[in-house]
């Protein structure tokens, strides 16, 4: 069940809400996602994301640093990053409302 | 959207097990991404996890290749080349299959089923020789012209093996035969290998044109007519094997008295080697069919 309600930790929204600042390559967004959002992403997770995203226009390849490859929200990925945002907080502010009238829960 | 063409998974300096895990990808995925996963595995210093990770998403990356990765052109050549063997090998059992049933010297049974079996499968081999031929015709001429173009003589000799080695092979089995002939038959051993012999010259003579494909790329509308043609001949070669294996256990079943090798091993056996020539050949049909009717005509 708990398993089922992971929607938050949904890793191609993990991985576009940590490009949405700048552009990064695989290991920046690993650290980046496991240091502000608390989940660990896995290699295999991350490149089967990155090219699900990429393949649908919700981010690009920028030009290889070395070995390694930064990738930037485009704006379609910025729309979507946006629209899934905004249903999360109206859940959220609906759960949080909810919550706060059950009795013993004031205040949470 | 292609990437580097030299291969990512031999980068000097990556890790063995990272490598092994990037090897289980697609060619166009590895392309792509290989040297930028490898990279993030050096990083990331994860040893067999994050090896085991990447691994474990090469099985969707081959169900579900990306759109972005997906090579049509190339998609269609590997599809052939593999229809190509795929389909001489279930010809081959098919002409062992008539030659133990259809041409041996005694009464045909008189099981209704094995008759119309006999019936469906001869109609169905004929028609699914004429439509290779007639869908590969094109293409061939194509690749020919080609390969006269470049003067490439082993892309010519490559185009001519499916002629070259079938008719050497008769040319050798009708003088092997002078010498090995008795009053009962060749033997079962000779039988056997004549056969082994008959398989290697079919998979010989369907490589040829499998390897000018991959040297020569050709394009356009002659490979799409291929791809849909040779499609359309497995489907039909695959008809022709279902019915050969009905009348097999047919003959079995009813007529045991019909000849005396039609036992349950070799049945069993036949049908093994029908099931996995004909699992690659509709897996490689249904993956170039898709691949050529996708989209327009242009690759």
């Amino acid at each position: 069940m708990v398993a089922e309600l992971d929607r938050w930790a949904d890793p191609p929204l993990l991985v576009l809400a940590s490009l949405a600042d700048e552009p990064r390559h695989g290991y920046a967004i690993i650290q980046d996602v496991a240091q502000t959002m608390g989940v660990q992403l896995s290699a295999g997770t991350l490149y089967a994301v990155i090219s699900r995203l990429e393949a649908r226009g919700l981010i690009e390849p920028l030009r290889p640093a070395g070995r390694r490859r930064p990738y930037r929200i485009t704006a379609t990925g910025a729309q979507e990053l946006a629209q899934q945002t905004e249903r999360m907080r109206k859940v959220a502010h609906v759960a949080h409302a909810r919550l706060s009238a059950r009795p013993g829960m004031a205040g949470a | 959207m292609s990437g580097p063409r030299s291969a990512p998974d031999r980068e000097p300096g990556a890790p063995l097990l990272a490598r092994a895990a990037l090897a289980l990808y697609p060619p166009a995925w590895r392309n792509r991404y290989g040297r930028e996963a490898l990279s993030l595995l050096c990083d990331l210093d994860g040893g067999l996890p994050a090896a085991a990770s990447l691994a474990w998403r090469a099985i969707p990356a081959w169900l579900w290749p990306p759109p972005h990765l997906h090579d049509r052109g190339g998609r269609m050549r590997a599809s052939l080349a593999s229809m190509l063997v795929a389909w001489s090998a279930l010809a081959g059992l098919g002409l062992v299959f008539e030659q133990l049933t259809q041409q041996q010297p005694v009464d045909p049974p008189g099981h209704a089923v094995i008759g119309w079996s006999y019936l469906i499968f001869d109609g169905a081999f004929l028609l699914s020789g004429l439509m290779l031929a007639a869908g590969g015709l094109p293409l061939w001429l194509v690749m020919m012209r080609r390969a006269r173009r470049r003067r490439s003589a082993r892309d010519t000799v490559y185009l001519l093996l499916p002629a070259l080695v079938p008719a050497a092979f008769l040319a050798g089995l009708v003088i092997l035969i002078q010498f090995i002939r008795q009053p009962g038959g060749i033997g079962t051993w000779w039988f056997l290998a004549v056969t082994l012999a008959g398989f290697a010259a079919a998979v010989a003579a369907a490589a040829g044109p499998g390897l000018a494909l991959r040297r020569l790329r050709p394009r356009g509308p002659a490979v799409r007519l291929a791809v849909v043609a040779f499609a359309a001949a497995v489907a039909t070669m695959l008809l022709a094997c279902a019915a050969s294996v009905i009348a097999s256990t047919g003959l079995t079943v009813w007529a045991r008295q019909f000849a005396g090798y039609h036992q349950a091993g070799p049945i069993a056996g036949y049908l093994a080697l029908v099931t996995i020539a004909g699992t690659v050949a509709a897996v490689s049909a249904g993956r170039g069919a898709r691949a050529a009717l996708a989209g327009p005509p242009g690759m």
